[in-house]
C-alpha cells in the first residue's frame, strides 16, 4: 500500500517535470537584447592593453572601441560566433579570453578532465581493493565484540548511559521516564 | 634614534631567538630534556615580543610621519587620515611580510598557551617547525625586504597610498587574508611533528583539525572580504574574476576544506591517514606558492603588486618545504596503515571520498588554468590567456557536483547504507529539487544550466534542513520547545550541526553566484541631462555632473534618479576620485542599491563637462545572498571551532596500546531507540574503552543501522 503510494508520487513528479520541460524546450527561447549579446561576446575577448580583463569589463579606451565594433557588427546581423571569429582573424588566438579548443591549447581543457577521470579511476580501484580485503576484516571486528562477556557489556552500557545522561538532560529525562 | 632603529634591532633579535628556539626545542625533544622544551616555549614568547615591538615601531613611524623611512614615504602621506596611515603598515610588500611574521608569532604564542591540550610529544617539534617558518620570514625581513630602510635625506611628504587601497575594505581584507595564509602554518607544523614522532593518533587529529578549522574560517573570511571589496570598488559589476591572485587564495581553502572532511573519516574509521597528511602539507605549500606567485609577477594579474626578487626566495622556501615534507612522508609511510576497511561506496565515507575527489579536482583544474599561460609560453612559444570563460566551464560543473555531494553525504550512514533507508531519506530533498525544476522554468528561467544548478541547490538545502528538522522534532517530542530544541541540538553536537550551517551557507552562496552569473543584466549609455536608461524594470534619469575640489583630491560625481515600479526610489551619485599623486588612477564611487535580493550597480565610466556622462549599469540578481551565505558559513565555522566546556578530566596518560579492550563502532544498546558508536574514551575499573556515544532517538531509526549519530565532541570527552 505504502509502496504503491510512493510510486504514484514519483510518477506524478515525473509527469509534471516532463510537462514543464517539454513546454520549455518546445517554445522558442526569448531573444537576447543587444546589450546582452555585446556583453556575451565582450566577455569572451581579452582586452589586449589590460592585465587580465575582458573587453566587456575593461574601462580602457581600446575596450570601449572594441565594444562599439562588436555592437555595430551584431546590429548588421552577424552572429556572436562570427564576431568572435572576426576578432580572432585580426588579432590571432591571443585575443581569446579562454584557450581555443584545438592544437596545443586543447591541452588546457583536456588535462583537468583527464586528471579527474584518473582520480575517479584510482578511487574506484582503491575502494574495490579495500572492499575485497574487508571481507575477513568485518568478521574479525564482530568477534572482537563477542569476546566481551555479557556482564562486562552491561557495565559498559550503564557507564555509557550515565555519561550520556550527564551530557544531555534530555537523555537523562528519557532514561528516568523509561525506568518509571 | 628613530622608531625604525628600534624596529631593525627587534627584527634581528627576533631572528636570533627564532633560530635559538628551533635548536633548543629539537635538542630538548631528541635528548629528552624537559627543561629545554620549556625554555623553547618561553623563547616563543620572546620572538613574539620582538615582532610585536617591530610592528609597533613601524606603526609609530607611520603615525609620526617619519618620511626618512623609505617604506613610510612610499606608502603614506600627510593628508591621509590616521586609519589609512595605520593600515599602510601592510600596504606594501615589506610591511605585509612583517605582518605575516608578527601574526605567526602571535599564533605560536596561542599554541604555546594551549599546548597542554596537544599531545606533549608533539609540542617541541610543532614549536620548532613554526619557528623555522618564522626564521625564513625574519631572514627576508632583516636582509632583502626590510621595512626599516632609511633614506639619506628625509622627504617633506610621502607619496601616499594607492587610491584603490583607500577604502574601508583595506582595513579588513588584507589583514584577514594574510592571516589566513599564515594560519596554514599551524596544521603544517602539526603534520611535520606527527611525521617526525610517528604519533598520528586521535589526539593529534583533534589538535590539527581545530587549527585547520581556524585557518579555514579565517581564509573564508579573507576570500569573501576580497570579493566584497572588489565588488564595491572595481566597477565591472562582479566580485570574482578568476584572477591568478584570487585563485592563489582559493587553493589552500579548497585543500583544507577537503582535509576537514577526510579527517572525519580518519577520526571515525581510522582510514585515509596518508591522504590527510598530504592534504595538510599541500595546503601549506599552496599558501606559500600563492605568496610566491603574487610577489614574483610570474603571471600577469589585475592586482598590481610591487614585484621584486623576493619571489625567488619564496620559490626556494617552497622547494625546501616540499622536499622536506615529502622526505618525512616517505619515511613514515610504513606506519600509516588504515585501521578499518572500507565496506561500501554507498556510505558516509564514500561521500567524503567523492567530496575529496571533487575538491582536489577543482584545485587541480584551477591550478592548471593559472599555470597554463606559463606552460604554453614554454612549450608553444605563445602565451595563451586563461580567463573566466575557462574556469566557468571547467570548475562550474564541478562545484555543482560538490553541492550535490554535500546534500547526499548527510543522508548516508557510516559504513554502509541500506537501499531502503537511502530512499526514505532522499524523498523530501528530491521533492524539493523536483519542485524547483518544475516551478523555475514556468517562472521564466529557460536556460538548462541555471535550472539544473538551482535544482541541485534545492536538493541540498532540502536535505540539510530535513536533517536538522528531524533532530529538532525528536527533541521537541521529548518536551523541549522548538527554539530550545534547535539551540540544544546545535549546542550538543556542535561539529555536526556547525557543519550543516556551513553547508547551508555555501548553498546560499551558490544560489547567489548562479543568479548573478546567469541573470546579470548590463547596459551602457552616454546620456545628456534629462535622458534615461531603462534596464530590467529600473529606470535611471540623468541630471548632470558635480565637480568638487578638496585639498588633495578632486571628486567628479554624476547625479541620477532611480525609479522602479513608477516610483522614485532615491538619488544616486556614481563618481570618480582623483588623488594628487595618483591622478592617472582614479578610484571609483559606485552606488549599489539593493532592492530585495537584487543589486542595482552603477558605474560612472566617462564624462564630458557638466552635462554628459557615460554609465555602465548592472542589475545583479541574488548577489546579496553571496554575502549572507558567507556570513552563515563563518558562523558555522565558528560553531564547529568553538571550544566546549571541559567538564570531566580523564587520565590521558593511557596510550591506546595500554587499553586492552576496544569496544567497536557498533555497540548497540538494548533500548530500541538508542544507538551508540565508538570514539569516546572512558576508563572503567582500569579497563579502557573507546567509544563516542551519541543519541538518536525516534523509533523509526530502529533498523539496526549505524547512522545519524551525533558525535560527542572533544570537550565532553576529556
Amino acid at each position: 500500500m505504502k509502496q504503491k503510494r510512493s510510486l504514484l508520487v514519483i510518477l506524478a513528479v515525473v509527469a509534471i517535470l516532463g510537462a514543464t520541460w517539454s513546454h520549455v524546450l518546445l517554445t522558442t527561447p526569448p531573444q537576447k537584447t543587444l546589450d546582452q549579446e555585446v556583453q556575451d561576446v565582450g566577455s569572451q575577448l581579452k582586452c589586449l592593453v589590460c592585465q587580465g580583463e575582458s573587453v566587456a569589463d575593461s574601462p580602457a579606451l581600446l575596450a570601449q572601441q572594441m565594444r562599439a565594433v562588436i555592437r555595430q557588427q551584431l546590429q548588421s546581423g552577424k552572429s556572436e560566433q562570427d564576431v568572435i571569429q572576426y576578432f580572432q582573424a585580426r588579432y590571432g588566438d591571443k585575443i581569446l579570453f579562454a584557450p581555443p579548443q584545438r592544437g596545443f591549447d586543447l591541452l588546457a581543457w583536456l588535462v583537468p578532465v583527464a586528471m579527474l577521470l584518473a582520480g575517479a579511476l584510482l578511487l574506484f580501484f582503491v575502494v574495490r581493493d579495500w572492499h575485497t580485503s574487508s571481507r575477513g576484516g568485518a568478521e574479525q571486528e564482530d568477534s572482537d565484540l563477542t569476546g566481551v562477556d555479557e556482564a562486562e557489556m552491561e557495565r559498559y552500557r550503564r557507564q555509557l548511559e550515565q555519561e550520556l545522561a550527564d551530557d544531555d538532560p534530555l537523555f537523562a529525562q528519557s532514561t528516568i521516564e523509561e525506568a518509571g | 634614534m628613530h622608531f625604525s632603529d628600534l624596529g631593525s634591532i627587534s627584527l634581528i633579535l627576533a631572528l636570533g631567538f627564532a633560530i635559538l628556539t628551533m635548536v633548543v626545542a629539537v635538542l630538548g625533544a631528541t635528548r629528552n630534556i624537559p627543561q629545554l622544551v620549556a625554555s623553547a616555549r618561553r623563547c616563543v614568547l620572546v620572538v613574539a615580543f620582538f615582532l610585536v615591538l617591530a610592528s609597533a615601531s613601524l606603526i609609530a613611524s607611520f603615525l609620526t610621519h617619519d618620511f626618512g623611512l623609505t617604506y613610510v614615504a612610499q606608502h603614506s602621506s600627510l593628508s591621509m587620515p590616521w586609519y589609512y596611515t595605520t593600515a599602510a603598515f601592510y600596504g606594501g610588500q615589506e610591511g605585509s611580510l612583517l605582518y605575516w611574521a608578527m601574526m605567526l608569532s602571535v599564533f605560536s604564542v596561542i599554541f604555546v598557551f594551549t599546548s597542554r591540550r596537544a599531545p606533549a610529544m608533539l609540542v617541541p617539534y610543532v614549536t620548532a617547525t613554526l619557528m623555522g617558518i618564522e626564521a625564513f620570514f625574519l631572514l627576508m625581513l632583516t636582509t632583502i625586504s626590510s621595512p626599516f630602510v632609511r633614506l639619506p635625506v628625509p622627504l617633506p611628504d610621502g607619496v601616499g597610498l594607492n587610491p584603490l587601497l583607500m577604502d574601508p575594505g583595506m582595513l579588513i581584507h588584507p589583514p584577514t587574508l594574510l592571516m589566513g595564509y599564515m594560519s596554514f602554518s599551524l596544521p603544517f607544523a602539526f603534520a611535520v611533528a606527527a611525521m617526525i614522532t610517528g604519533k598520528l593518533d586521535s589526539d593529534w587529529l583533534r589538535s590539527i583539525r581545530r587549527w585547520t578549522l581556524a585557518a579555514w574560517s579565517i581564509q573564508t573570511a579573507g576570500l569573501v572580504l576580497g570579493a566584497w571589496w572588489a565588488y564595491h570598488v572595481l566597477g565591472w559589476g562582479g566580485y570574482w574574476g578568476w584572477d591568478p591572485v584570487e585563485n592563489a587564495a582559493l587553493f589552500p581553502w579548497l585543500t583544507s576544506t577537503a582535509f576537514l572532511h577526510s579527517a572525519m573519516v580518519q577520526e571515525r574509521r581510522g582510514m585515509l591517514k596518508v591522504w590527510n597528511l598530504g592534504l595538510v602539507i599541500a595546503s601549506f605549500a599552496l599558501s606559500i606558492f600563492g605568496t610566491f606567485e603574487v610577489r614574483s609577477g610570474l603571471i600577469s594579474s589585475v592586482h598590481s603588486f610591487a614585484y621584486s626578487a623576493i619571489g625567488g626566495y619564496f620559490l626556494g622556501f617552497l622547494c625546501i618545504v616540499v622536499v622536506f615534507s615529502t622526505g618525512l612522508f616517505i619515511y613514515r609511510l610504513p606506519r600509516l596503515r588504515p585501521e578499518h576497511e572500507f565496506e561500501s561506496v554507498v556510505s558516509r565515507e564514500g561521500s567524503f571520498l567523492l567530496n575529496n575527489l571533487l575538491l582536489v579536482g577543482i584545485t587541480f583544474a584551477t591550478l592548471w588554468g593559472t599555470l597554463f599561460p606559463l606552460i604554453s609560453q614554454a612549450l608553444s612559444r605563445q602565451t595563451q590567456t586563461v580567463g573566466p570563460p575557462f574556469y566557468n566551464s571547467v570548475d562550474g560543473p564541478l562545484f555543482i557536483a560538490l553541492v550535490l555531494a554535500m546534500g547526499i553525504g548527510p543522508l548516508l550512514a557510516w559504513r554502509r547504507t541500506s537501499t531502503r533507508t537511502l530512499w526514505r531519506n532522499i524523498g523530501i530533498p528530491a521533492l524539493a529539487a523536483a519542485a524547483c525544476a518544475a516551478i523555475l522554468p514556468l517562472a521564466g528561467i529557460r536556460d538548462i544550466w541555471p535550472n539544473i544548478a538551482f535544482a541541485v541547490c534545492a536538493f541540498t538545502a532540502g536535505a540539510i534542513l530535513y536533517e536538522i528538522w528531524r533532530g529538532v522534532r525528536v527533541r521537541h517530542s521529548h518536551g523541549e520547545p522548538y527554539p530550545l530544541a534547535i539551540y540544544m541540538l546545535i549546542h550538543r553536537y556542535r561539529q555536526r550541526y556547525g557543519g550543516y550551517i556551513v553547508h547551508l551557507g555555501l548553498v546560499m552562496l551558490a544560489v547567489g553566484v548562479i543568479g548573478s552569473h546567469f541573470f546579470q543584466a548590463q547596459a551602457s549609455a552616454t546620456l545628456r541631462p534629462g535622458q534615461e536608461i531603462d534596464i530590467a524594470g529600473y529606470k535611471l534619469v540623468y541630471f548632470g555632473n558635480i565637480a568638487q575640489q578638496y585639498p588633495n583630491v578632486v571628486v567628479e560625481t554624476a547625479q541620477l534618479q532611480v525609479w522602479s515600479d513608477g516610483q522614485l526610489q532615491e538619488y544616486i551619485y556614481p563618481g570618480r576620485e582623483f588623488y594628487a599623486n595618483y591622478s592617472n588612477q582614479p578610484s571609483s564611487l559606485i552606488p549599489i542599491t539593493t532592492f530585495g535580493l537584487t543589486d542595482l550597480y552603477v558605474f560612472l565610466d566617462n564624462w564630458n563637462g557638466p552635462a554628459q556622462a557615460t554609465f555602465d549599469v548592472f542589475v545583479n540578481p541574488l548577489v546579496p545572498l553571496v554575502w549572507y551565505g558567507a556570513l552563515l558559513m563563518l558562523l558555522g565555522g565558528i560553531t564547529c571551532w568553538w571550544p566546549e566546556k571541559r567538564r570531566r578530566r580523564i587520565d590521558r596518560s593511557l596510550s591506546p596500546e595500554d587499553i586492552p579492550v576496544t569496544v567497536g563502532a557498533r555497540a548497540e544498546l538494548s533500548r530500541e531507540d538508542t544507538l551508540v558508536v565508538a570514539g569516546r574514551a572512558s576508563v572503567i575499573q582500569g579497563t579502557g574503552t573507546q567509544a563516542v556515544a551519541g543519541l538518536t532517538s525516534q523509533a523509526e531509526e530502529s533498523d539496526s543501522e549505524v547512522r545519524d549519530l551525533p558525535i560527542g565532541e572533544e570537550g565532553a570527552i576529556t
